[in-house]
């Protein structure tokens, strides 16, 4: 072993419950349910010879039927005229700007149809970072359940139509001065909201509100108090030795996650650039499992922990201190060590936080500035454009509207009824007394529903936008697809009502009948080109690179203006209202946008970085506070927050703070298409809304109903047995060591096989390999969703899941561990006495029996203490897992068929159509990456996630073959990607260089964690890796040879 | 006999030889054949037979002007204008003065060719199916249709055997009931089958030879068919366009990447737009009819694209397009990957190689089974250009190595055929699954 920790993936892992362990022996949880089908009623087994022979004819027959039939006649239709820029066969690139996530994307189409998103990584200033909520955003374009017409009163009517009624009320109402509401989340895009001003300017009475589901509105007061400009300002991880964050997801949902987990991982190498990341928070996030040092708080004390800390940091620099007598009671060690290493890096350092209280961030900026941060990692004079909602907008339209007080709204990109804590007075306005409403859903959704008119707004791959996302940053979108169905943009829709489109309609396009009698975008491409007032040439160039970066805005220090006296004295008197009860907080989930993507199956399957939970959502409760109340895992619980009640599975969460419990946003859509509908509980509906939303709810009562729901949950579904799977080590000793955590005494190899030539170095063939470093992977999933959507990954469904059936090749294992347990003697001893009855005869290093049990007594003892500290203690562990391409794989020694194979490029080649599905290899695996494929999921009606009807299908990538049931299926190394890229050397007479094959996975990441060459190639990146001190394999032990090697783990403690 | 018969005929056959030959330079004796030689050549591109293109249609062109005028006027019709021919002033001026080239190079021999040759009759219309003698598929040829006799006879064969033991049984059993074997219960068979055959040896040796003949027989018959089952060998099918490779990559000669231009560097070699056909098709109105109407297959590439042939430029493509839906024939299903840049461009095979005489098809047929034994046979044996292409550097590199190591001799044999170096792609991995199976 070489290290002493004990790993664990779920609890049932870490106690070695009987049934889990017997589980776990099946690599495949569930055989064939031949038992059930017998026993069904309609089966008699008592079918007699006659039965047997007329089936047995019949099948005879049809079979001979069925090879009799000639192959189907298939058409092949060419273009009419064909489009100079579109080869069939050959994909083509645009940049463009990701409507839900608002990142530069790069997409890639076959034919006209978009089938990848990834991030555009030219675009200097966002790094290129992109998400699970991005990636999987193509689905959404071809999902058969968006709105295909224009709605009046709820029926499918024409755009003349509606256009008429509308323009026809609109008019009657400005010309009686009656109120009219526009509401939208934040719009940053120039044009747009140029728009929206003419808008205003012909209906003078119309009233724009911006509002987030995930409001940063306590930043934008706090900088407004401080320092007297209304802004976000941006943030440059890459810039801060020190990270110190207060509930602040930031490599995931909070702000720009994207691009701050490219900056943050960009000092997260081993050596003395690296970074040291502090981390208080009370439910355990992916920004936490990140952390070097994780503090576990309740989001109640985190004010005063600020204050402390500001306190603690004044008192080094001999400055005043805040006068607060709370602080005492909840500064532990954790704010005086902090702010030591603080003071040491004064000006390099960074304190975010989460909250949307905007004392607390005016106490973070009252830090910030102590420590001189504005020059370097805060840059306030080039804000993030991106948030600019308003809570108390948005709280006082919902008051005006129920009162009555608004005869028109006209709800863009927005959904209130759902996603703000108002659902209800806004719903009761919809419902009564209003002259006109209006929803641009594209997918009908709840505040559609109460809507007069909807006027569907295109998919942002069918539009054309610009965005603002920093000060001196604009991006632009540009449509990779004809509307599908009959939508028209929002800001088309907008000028139409105003009477001012007719100017910008000059529709060339419609002229070459490209897009027949659908609405088109060309009108708004017209609109945002007079906005810009560039020359045709330098809008294309824009167009082309996807964005248009201004000068730079130098980073200078604001003066602080506001009374930090008084912010910490209003914080110490609400921290000292004290209600029983937990505190519950509402936290955003990846992926989901705040139920924006709820309707999209990949998002839904893709398992929750942290809990591993599928399709649900859940309360996340630490040990300590379950165990009293008789709460276990998938256990229903009753959640009252005074006179809200709600019931929700329950999860045991090792990280989250005693005393805490937390809840995923986004769930719980009540309208919305069959893949989001009604899963899981609403939890905006429970949020205190106020002139800044509180996502933290104190005195939440929990109680257990006795019913049980069992959620799809991936973490343990792949057990490792305790097997030495996991590197890592501390910064102190690498530096004093760089083989520090990754020392391994070699076993003895006697290998079975000779050397392929083509393994020997200096083969003139490629030899393929990947290294992935689990210091810069995140764990942000995005890797996972670039696959299925590369591959043609069938989504299952949470019943599947929950059978263990997902289908994803690559998975992250999230591995926990305590830090405060004295984990020797517990993992040796419960690994060793589970797997050795005999284990009394072991000496010397190995472990006796005595040893063991008394160090199972020494867990017992730890497991009824009733505090349970070491369970919110945890470190975590991400480690994407996929086919390691052995060099001498154990899965291709069993195949009875020769479905997988090796290639001479070091490829385990599987073979779909050779496949007859044994399950051998699986069953041979030790990394159990291999997937069995039980359905026909592209076309079955069970598994109806997009990809079972015409449209969905659009998405299939066609260079990777849609697999059928019964075959096993895993990662291939992106072999199309490989071969494409090889043909492209070859055709043009070069060499292959390094980086030529990039597989989705690594085109993902924004932490560049995953490499992937040519190890043959001498001056490749993976081959430099692979010879790292870092780099090490999984189950090196087994000598299967892998051709992926992960970079061991350094904390910076 | 025979030899002065023979001396004589070839005596006759030179003398009309020569006067055939010299007869050639005079006045009246045309060669219809040569006309039309010379009349591709020159007239071609402005004249048609049956139908006006940029000049007049020509078929009996002399029906109008006399031979003399047209020498003259074919030969040098920009001196005839300038002396003032009226009938020649009348023609430029028909034909909106577009100006005909002068055909001094043309001898008066050959413009009388030429002019035979529009005196041809017009061919009847080309039936495209009858013609091509294509498309032949072989599980309905005739080497199935013997096949298929042979089943029916072996099958009756069996019948019969199998009525004979069902009655021998029925018989036996009335024995063991204890009926009595009397002539009534006897059926008719029973009473007459003397008249038929000699019973028992006869029926021994039927059965013992359908036994032997089912047991070489089926499972050869099986393996042929499962081996056929989703092959579409000689697939023809009949095309919404009745588009003539024979015409135009044969006789045209036209090159098939003029069309096909994606072969070169995508995976499709794909099925040319009808715009391509177009740039040819504007002013190329096939077979010229007596109405002047473009031919009917021509038609339909003008109806599919809504062309109107006397619209204003720019708009002669009208809103009305339909796509032609023409009929996939090389289906390959879809677990195998196929690129044709990597085998036209890279490779640099023929289309023929893998597509057969396409030049000669008039209506184009699976020539190749497209089956996996095919595409690997050929990978074991064409050659890969690992001298001239970078990509293969590190290979030739390590070749030249090897050839020039102590166990040469072993390695030249490997790479050496017919004293050339032939590296196939089934030595640089290309039998391996994944090349093509993804």
């Amino acid at each position: 072993m070489t290290n002493n920790k004990q790993y664990w993936k779920g609890e049932e892992d870490l106690v070695r419950d009987p049934s889990f362990i017997q589980a776990s022996k099946n690599e495949f949880s569930e055989g064939l349910p031949l038992e059930e089908v017998l026993n069904e009623s309609d089966f008699e087994l008592s079918s007699n010879r006659r039965d047997f022979l007329k089936m047995f004819g019949f099948s005879v027959s049809a079979v001979a039927l069925a090879a009799c039939n000639k192959a189907p006649v298939r058409n092949a239709i060419p273009y009419l005229i064909k489009p100079d820029d579109v080869t069939p066969g050959v994909p083509n690139y645009y940049s463009s700007t990701c409507g839900i996530t608002g990142m530069p994307i790069e997409v890639k189409t076959r034919e006209g149809r978009p089938i990848k998103i990834d991030g555009n990584p030219r675009v200097k200033a966002l790094k290129g970072g992109f998400s699970v909520a991005g990636q999987a955003a193509v689905y959404d374009l071809y999902d058969n359940e968006r709105l295909k017409k224009p709605l009046r009163a709820g029926k499918e009517s024409n755009w003349a139509e509606v256009d008429k009624d509308i323009s026809k009320i609109l008019n009657n109402l400005s010309a009686a001065g009656e109120k009219i509401a526009l509401v939208s989340n934040t719009i940053n895009s120039p044009s747009t909201l140029s728009a929206i001003n003419d808008f205003k300017t012909k209906f003078e009475s119309v009233e724009h509100i911006q509002y987030d589901p995930i409001s940063y509105s306590g930043i934008i007061e706090a900088n407004r108090m401080t320092f007297g400009q209304a802004v976000i300002p941006s943030y440059h991880f890459d810039k801060a030795d020190v990270i110190v964050s207060f509930n602040a997801d930031f490599l995931d949902t909070w702000l720009l996650g994207e691009t701050f987990s490219v900056d943050y991982v960009s000092r997260r190498t081993p050596g003395d650039d690296m970074s040291k990341h502090i981390q208080f928070e009370s439910a355990l996030s992916l920004t936490g499992s990140n952390a070097d040092v994780r503090y576990p708080m309740q989001t109640k004390n985190e004010g005063m922990l600020l204050v402390s800390l500001y306190n603690e940091l004044a008192q080094l620099n001999g400055v005043n201190q805040l006068p607060v007598v709370g602080q005492a009671d909840v500064a532990g060690q954790g704010v005086k060590k902090t702010a030591a290493i603080l003071n040491k890096a004064k000006g390099k350092s960074l304190v975010v936080c989460g909250s949307n209280n905007p004392k607390n961030q005016g106490i973070v900026n009252a830090i910030n500035s102590l420590l001189g941060n504005y020059t370097s990692t805060i840059n306030i004079n080039n804000p993030i454009k991106r948030y600019a909602g308003s809570d108390a907008q948005i709280q006082s339209f919902a008051k005006d509207l129920a009162a009555g007080a608004y005869a028109g709204v006209i709800f863009y990109g927005s959904n209130p009824v759902f996603d703000t804590p108002y659902g209800d007075s806004i719903a009761k306005g919809l419902k009564n007394k209003i002259k006109l409403s209006v929803s641009s859903c594209s997918n009908l959704d709840e505040t559609g529903k109460l809507c007069q008119f909807v006027a569907p707004d295109n998919h942002f791959l069918e539009s054309w936008n610009d965005y603002q996302p920093l000060g001196n940053l604009f991006t632009l979108g540009q449509p990779t697809i004809s509307p599908v169905f009959d939508t028209r943009q929002m800001q088309v829709s907008l000028l139409t009502w105003a009477g001012n489109i007719g100017e910008y309609n000059t529709n060339t396009l419609a002229d070459r009948g490209i897009y027949g009698e659908k609405q088109s975008s060309a009108p708004y491409y017209n609109y945002i080109k007079s906005k810009w007032a560039v020359d045709d040439k330098t809008f294309n160039t824009y167009l082309h690179d996807g964005y248009v970066q201004k000068e730079d805005i130098p980073a200078t220090a604001p003066s602080f203006i506001a009374n930090a006296v008084d912010m910490a004295a209003s914080i110490e008197a609400e921290s000292k209202q004290n209600k029983e009860g937990i505190e519950l907080t509402f936290i955003e989930k990846t992926g989901i946008a705040a139920g924006k993507m709820a309707n999209n199956p990949l998002v839904q399957e893709l398992p929750d970085p942290i809990s591993k939970v599928t399709w649900h959502n859940y309360i996340a409760m630490a040990k300590a506070n379950a165990e009293k109340l008789g709460i276990k895992d998938n256990t229903v619980v009753n959640v009252t927050i005074g006179k809200d009640k709600f019931a929700i599975p329950a999860i045991i969460q090792p990280g989250q703070a005693n005393g805490t419990a937390s809840i995923h946003l986004g769930y719980g859509r009540k309208v919305a298409g069959k893949v989001g509908k009604g899963r899981g509980v609403n939890g905006f509906a429970s949020i205190n809304g106020g002139e800044f939303t509180n996502y933290t709810v104190q005195g939440a009562k929990i109680e257990a109903t006795g019913e049980e729901y069992k959620l799809a949950r991936t973490q343990t579904h792949h057990h490792i047995e305790g097997r030495d799977i996991i590197r890592e080590t501390t910064l102190d000793a690498y530096k004093k060591d760089k083989k520090a955590g990754n020392r391994y005494e070699k076993p003895q190899v006697v290998s079975l096989w000779y050397e392929h030539d083509y393994q020997k170095d200096g083969a003139p063939n490629h030899l393929w390999g990947m290294a992935i470093d689990m210091n810069k992977c995140t764990g942000c999933s995005a890797c996972i969703v670039s696959c299925s959507v590369e591959n043609n990954v069938p989504v299952v469904g949470e019943v599947e899941v929950r059978r263990r059936r997902e289908m994803h090749w690559l998975r992250i294992d999230r591995y926990y561990t305590f830090n405060n347990v004295n984990n020797v003697d517990y993992k040796d001893a419960v690994s060793e006495v589970n797997l050795v009855a005999t284990s009394a005869d072991f000496e010397g290093d190995k472990i006796t029996k005595e040893k063991a049990l008394k160090a199972i007594d020494h867990v017992e003892s730890q497991s009824t203490d009733p505090t349970y500290a070491h369970y919110e203690n945890v470190s975590v562990v991400h480690q994407p897992m996929l086919c390691q391409h052995c060099g001498s794989a154990p899965c291709e020694t069993v195949c009875p068929v020769l479905a997988t194979t090796h290639s001479t490029e070091g490829l385990n080649q599987m073979t779909y159509n050779r496949c007859i599905g044994t399950k051998y290899c699986g069953n041979n695996c030790p990394y159990k990456v291999r997937r069995f494929n039980w359905f026909r999921y592209n076309d079955n009606a069970q598994f109806d996630f997009h990809f079972s009807n015409d449209l969905g299908k659009m998405v299939i990538n066609p260079d990777v073959t849609v697999r059928t049931r019964g075959v096993m299926e895993k990662c291939s190394f992106c072999v199309q990607r490989i071969q494409s890229a090889k043909l492209s050397a070859k055709r043009e007479g070069r060499k292959l260089e390094d980086g030529d094959v990039k597989t989705a996975c690594q085109r993902a990441c924004p932490a560049d964690a995953i490499v992937f060459g040519d190890l043959h190639d001498k001056n490749s990146e993976v081959r430099q890796l692979f010879q790292n001190e870092r780099a090490y394999s999984v189950l090196e032990e087994l000598n299967v040879k892998p051709s992926i090697r992960y970079m061991t783990k350094v904390r910076n403690v | 006999m025979k030899k002065y018969i023979n001396v004589q005929s070839l005596i006759k056959f030179t003398v009309f030889s020569i006067f055939l030959t010299l007869s050639g330079f005079t006045y009246g004796q045309e060669d219809a054949a040569k006309g039309k030689e010379l009349f591709d050549a020159n007239c071609a591109s402005c004249h048609e037979l049956d139908k006006i293109a940029i000049g007049p249609a020509l078929r009996n062109v002399r029906q109008k002007y006399d031979d003399e005028w047209l020498i003259k006027w074919i030969r040098n019709n920009v001196a005839l204008r300038k002396s003032g021919d009226e009938k020649a002033i009348a023609v430029y001026e028909e034909y909106n003065g577009a100006a005909m080239n002068v055909f001094e190079n043309l001898s008066e021999a050959d413009v009388l060719n030429i002019l035979a040759y529009t005196d041809t009759e017009k061919p009847a219309a080309i039936d495209p199916v009858a013609a091509s003698g294509g498309g032949v598929d072989p599980f309905f040829n005739n080497y199935t249709k013997y096949l298929l006799v042979v089943v029916a006879v072996v099958l009756l064969i069996v019948f019969i055997i199998l009525l004979r033991i069902f009655r021998e049984l029925k018989q036996l059993r009335r024995q063991a009931e204890g009926a009595t074997y009397d002539d009534a219960a006897q059926s008719w068979w029973a009473k007459n089958k003397e008249k038929f055959i000699i019973v028992n040896p006869t029926i021994t040796i039927l059965t013992g030879f359908t036994a032997f003949a089912a047991l070489l027989f089926l499972p050869w018959f099986f393996w042929f068919g499962v081996n056929k089952v989703g092959v579409q060998q000689g697939y023809a099918p009949e095309q919404p366009i009745n588009f003539s490779h024979a015409l135009h990559a044969g006789e045209l000669e036209i090159d098939c990447q003029y069309c096909h231009s994606t072969a070169s560097y995508s995976k499709s070699a794909s099925i040319p737009s009808l715009n391509t056909c177009m740039n040819c098709h504007k002013g190329v109105q096939g077979l010229a009819s007596e109405d002047g109407k473009p031919s009917e297959e021509i038609a339909k590439i003008y109806a599919a694209l809504d062309y109107d042939p006397e619209g204003k430029p720019g708009e002669r493509f009208g809103p009305n397009k339909k796509p032609v839906k023409w009929v996939r024939i090389h289906n390959l299903p879809d677990l195998a990957y196929f690129n044709h840049s990597q085998h036209v461009k890279v490779a640099g095979l023929q289309c023929q190689e893998c597509h057969g005489p396409i030049q000669n098809m008039e209506k184009v047929y699976q020539y190749s089974s497209l089956q996996m034994g095919w595409c690997i046979d050929c990978h074991r044996t064409k050659g890969v250009d690992v001298e001239n292409n970078s990509y293969y550097e590190k290979l030739h590199a390590s070749i030249k190595e090897k050839l020039h190591s102590k166990d040469s001799a072993q390695y030249a044999q490997q790479y050496f055929k017919d004293g050339k170096l032939v590296i196939t792609p089934a030595m640089n991995g290309g039998l391996e699954c994944s090349k093509c199976h993804y």
